[in-house]
């Protein structure tokens, strides 16, 4: 899969049409449509019958669209949603990797019967049990669609009966599980720090920057923002930091140098920093992000500007 | 320390250090390798001029070129960085078995030290631990290498690798290996000559069960030995629990209550431990003052 730059996924209730309706205004690097949680048959049809239409709303600027289908109901709700200008699923409260084969499965049918080209369709794979945090190695390999994983966090706790409490996180082993075996299988690990995942709030933006940088240093790549207000502070903690960017082109340029003159082990002058190869390596990495994040948000610029003038 | 840097190698042996890492792969450039591989034998005898245990650090990418140039008499133990698999332990462990042979070696002497530096490391912790009997010893991944692979930055004040060292530390105990590692303390400097930090690291690392520590700066070795050793303190204390607990075991008792605290079996264990662990370091630290004083003789005798 190539490289690529969600640090954002907007969470949005398929049948809230207003959410829906300006999902795309949040700068988001990617939208979810929610349709879990919708307890009629009624509302579930109609649900479906907006999947479509919700997509269109919710790519408008440019964000990476995924559909949340419910576990017991994912044929139909995917069957429903799957068409051009989606990106893929969410799928829920994954197991093993038997889970992530069938979804794999109907996508591809999908993909044939709708003129979709074969492979391109995503699965976010949601982990909210112990056996599916055990399992995590066979679910994110279980299919080269598996592009991003994470706990769903309060599902998990009504799962192990845990009570969400803010002065102590339960999932520090699962936390670092899945970012240990989802990046060594080359996929996004998603999540934020305690205690948002459990017990989120959405009026202190320093403390949502702070919370989604601190996830960010556990190994997520991003995370899944149940609030417009969490878009932003997740956009900017996601991505490497602006201030240290000359930083990081200054230890290259030095490493360079100190290469050329036969060491590999360079001073960083006014620091008791040692340059060698991982700190060199860190640069580049840190450097190559910032310019996929700065092509993402052009690619959102560019789909935003286009709306404008087309409602002009 | 990089091999390549004759200003380090030379003056390794007046350390004080309890192993030497030599190094062939990060510190040295690429332009370098063969150079540096070409410094082994000499590193070996200037480490050894202080006693220190001596090991090689190889590039994991270059096993076939590092390890016959790295394995002779006199060294200790094959660090095997960015470790992902077994087989390549295995590898790592065919090729020594072939050099012990061909050099004169001891069989099944010389150690692997395989380090865990990615999060595909990580994963395979147990097959990367179990794959050879020269493994005596293992630990989880953190360093500036898991941390690029975990898209994290280092020194942020809090502890990012609690699952690698965890996951590390458990298979250590579970195939009976020696676990390695050190205690998180907050930094957010990342100064690697901070004496200080060095010294309440090597305590709490102690006192959480390890034994062994390592640095990249002179500055950190004699707060390691310090922080990794008992104190004076300790030791007495540790002979007054093993004598209440011997007159208990007079008695016919198992436990009892010496000074507010409950003494059993247990402590009685530990304590016995602790005696043992300063008797060996008071060995291993007569054993260095001993080769450092007869190699300041040496040298005062050739000047």
């Amino acid at each position: 899969m190539k490289p690529f730059v969600r640090r954002s996924h907007l969470l949005v209730p398929v049948l809230d049409r207003e959410k829906v309706e300006t999902s795309w205004t949040h700068n988001a690097d990617s939208v979810i449509l929610d349709l879990t949680g919708i307890e009629s048959e009624d509302d579930r049809s109609r649900a479906r019958s907006l999947v479509k239409e919700s997509i269109r709303h919710a790519s408008r600027g440019g964000a990476h669209v995924f559909v949340l289908p419910n576990k017991a109901l994912a044929r139909a709700d995917i069957e429903a949603s799957v068409c051009p200008g989606l990106k893929g699923i969410v799928y829920p409260g994954a197991e093993t990797s038997a889970d992530i084969e069938e979804a794999d499965s109907i996508l591809s049918e999908l993909e044939t019967g709708r003129g979709i080209a074969s492979g391109v369709l995503q699965i976010i794979a949601l982990i909210d049990s112990g056996t599916g945090v055990w399992n995590i190695r066979e679910i994110v390999t279980a299919s080269p669609r598996v592009c991003s994983s994470g706990l769903d966090e309060l599902n998990l706790c009504r799962n192990m009966g845990i009570i969400p409490y803010a002065d102590f996180d339960p999932f520090v082993y699962a936390k670092g599980r899945i970012v240990v075996e989802t990046r060594a299988a080359k996929v996004q690990p998603i999540g934020i720090s305690h205690p948002y995942g459990v017990l989120p709030q959405f009026d202190d933006a320093d403390e949502i920057y702070q919370l989604a940088l601190r996830g960010k240093n556990l190994g997520f790549a991003g995370a899944i923002c149940p609030d417009p207000s969490w878009v932003v502070q997740c956009n900017t903690a996601f991505a490497p930091p602006a201030d240290r960017l000359e930083f990081f082109r200054e230890t290259r340029r030095l490493f360079a140098e100190g290469v050329a003159r036969g060491t590999a082990a360079v001073p960083y002058p006014g620091t008791t920093m040692m340059i060698d190869v991982p700190v060199d390596e860190n640069a580049r990495v840190n450097l190559e992000l910032w310019e996929l994040c700065a092509a993402r948000e052009a690619e959102k610029a560019k789909a935003i500007e286009k709306q404008e003038s087309t409602m002009a | 320390m990089p091999i390549n840097n004759p200003r380090f190698v030379d003056r390794s042996w007046t350390r004080d250090c309890d192993y030497l890492n030599f190094d062939l792969e990060d510190s040295v450039p690429q332009s370098q390798k063969d150079y540096a591989r070409s410094q082994v034998r000499h590193a070996i005898v200037q480490g050894q001029k202080g006693a220190a245990e001596i090991n090689i650090r190889i590039n994991c990418a270059y096993p076939d070129a590092d390890v016959p140039a790295a394995v002779w008499p006199g060294v200790k133990q094959i660090n095997f960085p960015k470790a992902e698999t077994g087989a390549q332990i295995r590898h790592l462990d065919a090729l020594i078995t072939e050099l012990e042979r061909v050099r004169g070696i001891r069989s099944g002497t010389v150690r692997i030290g395989a380090t865990v530096e990615t999060t595909l490391g990580v994963a395979n912790s147990y097959e990367i631990a179990s794959a050879s009997p020269r493994i005596d010893a293992f630990g989880g991944g953190t360093g500036y290498d898991m941390s690029m692979d975990m898209g994290i930055e280092m020194f942020v004040g809090f502890d990012q690798f609690v699952y690698n060292r965890g996951e590390g530390e458990l298979i250590a105990l579970a195939l009976g290996l020696e676990r390695e590692g050190g205690v998180f303390m907050s930094d957010t400097t990342g100064n690697v000559g901070n004496a200080e930090l060095s010294i309440k690291r090597a305590e709490a690392s102690r006192k959480a069960g390890l034994r062994t520590g390592g640095g990249l700066h002179p500055n950190v070795v004699a707060p390691q030995n310090l922080g990794l050793t008992p104190t004076v303190n300790e030791v007495e204390d540790a002979h007054r629990v093993l004598s209440f607990f011997a007159e208990l075991d007079q008695r016919g008792e198992t436990e009892g209550d010496m000074d507010g605290r409950i003494v059993d079996k247990y402590e009685a264990a530990r304590a016995e431990e602790l005696i043992e662990w300063a008797s060996l370091c008071a060995h291993r630290d007569a054993e260095k003052s001993a080769a450092r004083e007869q190699t300041a003789a040496e040298l005062d005798e050739q000047n």
